[in-house]
């Protein structure tokens, strides 16, 4: 096994709508560059894809690390930089691919 | 490993050990002699014992009594949907993840519907205060930190976890016994889990009395399984 994928399924929680357009930028701003931190170290972002239509969150995100350590880590920071405190979430990990 | 923190009065946080839960939540799926027989059986038997060389506990007794080798899970069926629930303890998360795909293929997935959380370990156990006893029940907690709680002032927050430290404080002197935390939010909807022994039910449902009055569950939403203690070899039997 030589990938982990990682699908990060989210929504904001309700006071998000409270903050002003100025902090959920800078809050966003602090948690992009959080991702980028995983980039420079491995990771690959497969991108985020609109999902209320069908599914309990909004968004889902996938993204692809060297291994599940990394994936741990990845989401560390993002709660450390308190993404989870404004956004409901449910993560999954996978191992591949499968040939 | 990085970690949270979230040490209480009754909880510390676990900075030697790297322990990682290998949670399971299992139904028995019906199959012929064909689909999982003896060979699996034993396959299966084979992974545990090597697990076991690796440095894996195999039950949540395990977790409290190191010596105690016997893979053990929790028999649920009488209440839940699932038929069993059962944590392992293996030593990093790469080994949990590649323990959980190497009982599958030995025909675990040929005798269990699974689901499987996997979760590092961030506070250390603590037990019970009394009287050595047996402790044949298992309540297994899985939470997340709601809405409530992530919209709540840090007094509010620091407030409310005194007041569950009154409930856990409680727990402990019913001689109940606690795995601490494991956390399973990076790879989970169930952002953690704790595990305890118990003597009865009875004297589970009394505890969480005490955690409704304390307000424990305006700031988390929860899971919780009971189910007592059994040998997992009960669940592999063949005959």
């Amino acid at each position: 096994m030589s990938e982990t994928i990682w699908i990060h399924y989210a929504r904001p929680r309700p006071h998000w709508y409270d903050l002003s357009d100025e902090r959920q930028t800078a809050l966003k701003a602090e948690w992009s560059a959080s991702a980028e931190r995983s980039k420079s170290v491995g990771a690959a972002r497969v991108g985020a894809y609109h999902i209320r239509g069908n599914h309990d969150f909004e968004t889902v995100e996938i993204w692809s690390f060297p291994n599940a350590e990394a994936a741990y880590e990845h989401w560390v920071r993002l709660t450390i930089a308190g993404y989870n405190e404004w956004f409901a979430y449910a993560n999954n990990i996978g191992f591949g691919p499968i040939e | 490993m990085s970690l949270i923190p979230g040490a209480t009065q009754v909880f510390s946080v676990d900075q030697l050990s790297t322990g990682c839960a290998v949670i399971f939540l299992a139904k028995r799926v019906p199959a012929s002699p064909k689909v999982f027989g003896e060979a699996q059986r034993l396959a299966i038997g084979q992974v545990l014992a090597e697990l076991a060389d690796e440095g894996w506990q195999l039950s949540v007794r395990a977790m409290f009594d190191p010596s105690v080798a016997e893979p053990m899970v929790f028999d649920t069926g009488f209440a839940h949907n699932i038929d069993l629930a059962g944590v392992f303890e293996a030593p990093s998360v790469t080994a949990a993840l590649e323990g959980t795909v190497r009982l599958e293929a030995a025909g675990w997935n040929r005798r269990f519907d699974t689901e499987w959380l996997i979760g590092p370990r961030e506070l250390s156990t603590v037990k019970g205060i009394g009287d050595p006893v047996d402790r044949p029940w298992g309540f297994v907690a899985f939470w997340e930190w709601n809405d409530a709680r992530t919209a709540a002032s840090p007094e509010e927050r620091r407030r409310n976890d005194a007041d569950c430290d009154i409930a856990f404080q409680a727990d402990l002197d019913a001689n109940i016994n606690m795995t601490g935390r494991h956390r399973t939010d990076w790879m989970h909807g169930w952002q953690h889990l704790s595990i305890w022994e118990a003597t009865s039910p009875e004297l589970i449902d009394h505890a969480m009395y005490e955690h409704e009055r304390v307000l424990d569950f305006r700031f988390t939403t929860s899971r919780h399984y009971v189910g007592r203690r059994r040998p997992l070899a009960d669940f592999l039997a063949t005959n």
